[in-house]
């Protein structure tokens, strides 16, 4: 037992690369009085110019111009992967927490029901919708559509999708979780994990994986190094988050690999947490990745 | 605006004994003569209790409870649906609210609730709350209100056994009854069941000032519902004092239990 | 309380790592989380103290006044607490929202500096019946990441160590007014003496253990937890129990010895830590908010 209180050290962060083509941007600026511009998210035409409305950076995709925000809720696009927690049951469908403006909606049509079956959805599915899902669960879903209002319509009409049983979830800044082609892994470790597209991360050992849409749910014990992993790695991730590097397989383990002269419980430390960030950041850059 | 049809009086005003040095004047002693300021003779002697439940005739329930000078009535109200819904939840809701009444202190109560009733009120929902089946009224409320009509000390521990009572008279269903009872920490002696003056008695100089403790106790489940404790006191004193509390406890148990059946036994005549 | 909705699954997940004494940060059952503590950062008050526990940030100002002291207890000053949770914390403390959170902290604080050995309040009395020191202590939440109480009540502890009391001198003449001297030297205060103030501990039940600093996470699994206010010599000075869960008599005890060694340890930190940040004395450059 150890009790740390300190006095606060004005926290670093790592030194951001020089990067001459990033623009950075506040609400009002003009960013530019060309017309021959088109105006993107985050923006706004007025007087013959371009102006910002938010802060953050200027983006440009041929005649696109808009501005991404440095910190925003969750918008979705789809096909993206989310994980995200049921927050309330609703006729046919489940409201579910994603971390955006607005709840998303999960229609009791675009869930695999037990067992897998495609059929159509009897009452008695509908009774028991509070048997598959309730309030409180977390389940991992893929953007199906987005509505006009930008409620998400999720689906889980795939087996990795669906219910998640045991394990953490690690919120973070959505803009840190870096798009790429799978967002499931399985690391090195015997973790699994999942990067929600809107910055819910998911960590579960292996061993309670079950392909069934995961309705019934592995409630035993899960093993001392499984659960040392963990807390090693949701460390690892909230390390590098508080440093605002982008997340993704190779730095988590990177992140990891350098945490592992620490024991876990240290790296909940602030000058730990930005040591690795840092390490990790080297390494990054060493191996020539972005 | 103002309320009209009380008496609320100036704002700031003294009782006259508040300016009188016998008043004032606490005494450090516990015992004279052998024994304690009200005559009891032992540190874990109660004061003679009285129960009654179903006193209150519109209330679903309700019980009366009096520590020789100590009195207390409550009522139980429900359930009902609750009127202020937020989430879904398949528990119901227990409130409380402790009131003295004007009269029932020394020094003359707002008809306002005040910080410590409100903390009073606290203590009882913590105290009550366990031992209630919740899952029986989901989404509905019982509302316990209880008034102290005299305060003579032990007025919280007083408060839960009639509370509790209250509920069990009310047919509310319960998994045990929770018994309460407060002791009073002074020097090396644990008085049980204190009084107002011995709850008020002054710190020997260069002891420690000791405290309170009151103890929500369910005897057949043997679980602690509630323990709350002010003042300064060393650990093993304080185990000493919740152990000691907890024996009368026992005690008392036989006492509610009595006076439920009775209560049950008259009501079987009347029909 | 600021409520976190989990699956059965997680809780049953955290449950089992608090058997295993091993929880979902790393930590142990009985470790507390790093804190960061800064005092004397409110130019306005006459003590002040931020902390930061992981995600709960507490501020603290204490203003000492001049009043008369209640008729029933003529020569002792008093503290008075007051606690705000600002809807800066979380959306759900708006308007009436956090008020009971909000009272059930200021009792607890009222309870735990309720006896007369806690700090010496008579010294805050300069004339018997007249006129005495009353300090408003304010504690404002800023963001709530769980084990909010004793958060509270070290920064109360701590914000009460660097508190300043200018010196007064009562003069009264035979057939006159008082009169009230106050000293305009800057240096020429009075501090508190805080080595007997509590600071609280709570201990939550989960499962069939109890673990200490619960995360909000970890609050959500608890049924019942017991919180007491323990100084630095290891006597107790309240204790509450809360939730609505009951507890067995056998392990309330096991409890408050484990909040007793606890206690102990963190009041010695704080101590410590409070020491330290006063030898840097006034070169020290305030952090403040900044992080």
């Amino acid at each position: 037992m150890e009790v740390d209180i300190r006095l606060p050290a004005p926290r670093g962060r790592l030194a951001a690369k020089e990067d001459d083509e990033i623009t950075l941007v506040t609400p009002g600026d003009v960013i530019t009085s060309d017309t021959g511009f088109m105006r993107g998210h985050g923006t706004v035409m007025e007087d013959d110019s371009l102006k910002s409305t938010v802060a953050g950076v200027v983006e440009r995709v041929n005649k696109l111009i808009s501005v991404r925000p440095l910190k925003a809720r969750y918008t979705g696009e789809i096909g993206d992967v989310i994980v995200g927690r049921v927050i309330e049951v609703g006729s046919r469908r489940w409201k579910v927490d994603v971390h955006a403006k607005l709840d998303a909606v999960l229609m009791l049509s675009s869930v695999n029901l037990p067992g897998g079956e495609l059929r159509r959805r009897s009452e008695e599915d509908e009774r028991m919708m509070r048997k598959y899902l309730q309030e409180g669960d977390v389940i991992s879903a893929e953007v199906q559509n987005v509505m006009s209002d930008g409620t998400l319509s999720l689906h889980t009409r795939s087996l990795k999708y669906g219910k998640l049983g045991q394990g953490v979830l690690v919120p973070v800044p959505p803009s840190l979780v870096k798009r790429r082609k799978t967002h499931f892994h399985t690391l090195p470790c015997g973790v699994k994990i999942i990067l929600g597209n809107n910055g819910y991360i998911w960590l579960t050992p292996t061993v309670t994986e079950s392909n069934t849409g995961g309705y019934e749910v592995d409630l035993s014990p899960v093993s001392r190094g499984d659960r040392e992993e963990m807390a090693r790695l949701r460390n690892c991730v909230l390390a590098l988050a508080e440093q605002k590097m982008l997340l993704y397989d190779t730095s988590i383990m990177y992140a990891y690999e350098e945490s592992l002269k620490f024991e876990s419980k240290v790296l909940l430390k602030s000058e730990v947490a930005s040591e690795i960030a840092e390490l990790a950041q080297q390494r990054l850059e060493h191996e020539g990745y972005k | 605006m103002p309320d009209t049809r009380r008496i609320t009086g100036p704002e700031e005003t003294q009782s006259p004994f508040a300016f009188c040095p016998q008043f004032l004047a606490q005494s450090a002693e516990a015992f004279s003569d052998g024994k304690r300021r009200d005559g009891r003779k032992a540190e874990a002697d109660h004061r003679p209790v009285f129960l009654k439940a179903g006193l209150i005739s519109q209330a679903k329930g309700s019980a009366f409870a009096e520590l020789d000078k100590t009195k207390v009535v409550c009522a139980v109200y429900g359930p009902h649906e609750v009127a202020r819904r937020e989430d879904f939840s398949m528990q119901g809701q227990i409130s409380c609210e402790v009131k003295f009444a004007p009269f029932s202190c020394r020094v003359r109560r707002q008809h306002v609730q005040d910080g410590r009733e409100k903390d009073l009120s606290t203590q009882l929902l913590e105290a009550l709350e366990p031992a209630v089946r919740l899952d029986s009224f989901p989404k509905s409320q019982v509302d316990v209100f209880v008034t102290v009509l005299e305060n003579d000390g032990s007025a919280l521990s007083a408060a839960i056994t009639c509370a509790s009572l209250a509920l069990a008279d009310a047919g509310i269903e319960m998994y045990d009854l929770v018994v309460a009872c407060t002791a009073r920490i002074h020097g090396t002696s644990i008085l049980v069941d204190p009084s107002f003056s011995e709850e008020n008695l002054k710190t020997v100089s260069g002891e420690k000032p000791g405290g309170q403790v009151t103890l929500g106790f369910m005897p057949s489940l043997r679980q602690v519902s509630a323990l709350c404790y002010h003042g300064d006191t060393d650990l093993d004193v304080l185990s000493q004092a919740t152990q000691r509390c907890q024996d009368t406890c026992h005690k008392l148990y036989q006492v509610v239990q009595d006076t439920l059946v009775k209560s049950v036994e008259q009501r079987m005549n009347n029909s | 309380m600021v409520d976190v909705n989990l699956s059965e699954a997680e809780k049953t997940f955290i449950v089992h790592g608090i058997q295993d004494n091993f929880r979902e940060d790393g930590r142990s059952n009985e470790e507390y989380r790093q804190m960061d503590l800064e005092t004397g950062l409110m130019s306005n008050t006459s003590g002040s103290a931020r902390l930061r526990l992981a995600n709960t940030e507490i501020l603290v100002g204490v203003k000492a006044e001049l009043e008369e002291p209640k008729p029933e207890k003529p020569d002792v000053g008093r503290l008075e607490f007051f606690v705000d949770c600002s809807a800066n914390a979380a959306p759900e403390f708006e308007g009436r929202g956090g008020e009971e959170l909000a009272t059930e902290m200021m009792n607890l604080l009222y309870r735990a500096y309720s006896a007369s050995t806690v700090l010496d309040v008579s010294s805050l009395c300069l004339q018997s019946g007249k006129l005495c020191w009353v300090l408003y202590v304010d504690v404002l939440l800023l963001e709530c990441g769980g084990n909010l109480f004793d958060a509270a009540s070290i920064a109360v502890k701590a914000a009460l160590f660097n508190t300043k009391i200018p010196s007064v001198k009562v003069r009264q003449e035979e057939g006159e007014e008082t009169e009230l001297e106050v000293s305009d030297d800057p240096y020429d205060v009075r501090r508190l003496d805080v080595s007997a103030a509590p600071t609280v501990l709570t201990l939550s039940k989960i499962g069939h253990n109890h673990i200490v600093d619960a995360s909000q996470k970890e609050e959500a699994c608890c049924l019942a937890r017991l919180m007491m206010a323990v100084t630095a010599s290891g006597s107790v000075t309240a204790t509450v129990k809360e939730g609505r869960g009951s507890l067995d008599p056998d392990s309330i005890t096991e409890m408050m010895q484990v909040g007793k060694r606890v206690g102990k340890a963190v009041n010695e930190k704080l101590l410590e830590t409070l020491k330290e940040e006063e030898q840097k004395g006034l070169k020290r450059k305030t952090v403040g908010f900044l992080r």
